[in-house]
């Protein structure tokens, strides 16, 4: 673990403010960046990033250090984003894919590196938004994120079974939906 | 091209997307005094539920005993008056 980090973890527990602000601001990057992830909404994702550093400041005592600190943030991150998942589930809701003029603006780049991240992105947050709460945490974690079972098991405390098993099952729905939406005809990618 | 390895490439493309950045260092330290602030408040008034339902058990468990204790109006009415020598 970082000495910096470590020292600004043992201030904040005694109360300093400002050391916890230094290490908002080291890691406020990197937390809402995962947590783009799991909301497109700015306002959305802006509070779920301060849900997120106001529990840690809460759980500080409970770390051990053993584990770099963005490892531990990053798994409060993934729960706080799953728990998201699951009360907006509750909710009924319909997410289309982005709409024509997008999805032709990426069938007009002829190569990957042509396609805008962020309509990338679009296009993959609004197909995995059609998948249940678990299968999408796995595969927006293994899509976005580049996480491996392990580490899935590990942050969200399942098995790494329960995760391969869930992988396996929501590539095969994501295809489905993928085939059904024309997808790669949609970008072009059928050759 | 297999779906699956079209969703990969179009994954590849979306990790690289500029995320937004918010600086809401300040606000998470207003959120936690604020938090801080409820809990501290929240301890007088457990402590005050606490102790009025410690207060309630015991009056509770006294009215039980003196109505144990405690004669019918009615019945001293009908009861034989004790005999009283009136010479």
């Amino acid at each position: 673990m970082e000495n910096a980090d470590w020292l600004d973890v043992t201030a904040s527990v005694r109360g300093d403010e400002d050391a916890y602000e230094r290490l908002v601001r080291r890691y406020e990057k990197q937390i809402t960046s995962l947590l783009w992830r799991f909301t497109r909404d700015p306002v959305q994702c802006e509070e779920l990033v301060q849900q997120v550093f106001v529990e840690a400041y809460f759980s500080l005592k409970t770390y051990r250090g053993d584990a770099p600190l963005l490892h531990w943030l990053r798994r409060i991150a993934t729960r706080t984003g799953y728990r998201f998942w699951r009360k907006k589930a509750r909710e009924p809701q319909e997410m289309p894919l982005p709409d024509f003029e997008i999805m032709e603006q990426i069938e007009a780049a002829e190569e990957e590196e042509r396609i805008d991240p962020s309509e990338a992105a679009a296009v993959l947050h609004a197909l995995l938004a059609r998948l249940t709460a678990p299968d999408r945490l796995v595969l927006t974690l293994l899509y976005f994120e580049r996480c491996g079972t392990q580490e899935i098991a590990e942050r969200m405390g399942w098995s790494r079974a329960k995760v391969k098993t869930q992988a396996l099952r929501a590539r095969r729905k994501i295809k489905e939906i993928a085939e059904r939406e024309h997808l790669l005809e949609r970008l072009g990618w059928t050759l | 091209m297999d779906t699956l390895e079209g969703l990969a490439k179009l994954a590849r493309r979306a990790r690289e997307e500029q995320t937004p950045v918010f600086g809401m260092a300040e606000m998470v330290r207003l959120r936690i005094q604020s938090e801080s602030r409820q809990s501290v408040t929240l301890i007088p008034l457990g402590l005050f539920g606490g102790l009025s339902a410690v207060a309630a058990s015991i009056i509770l468990f006294m009215a039980v005993q003196f109505w144990q204790y405690m004669n019918s109006p009615i019945m001293e009415l009908v009861a034989p008056l004790p005999e009283i020598r009136l010479w």
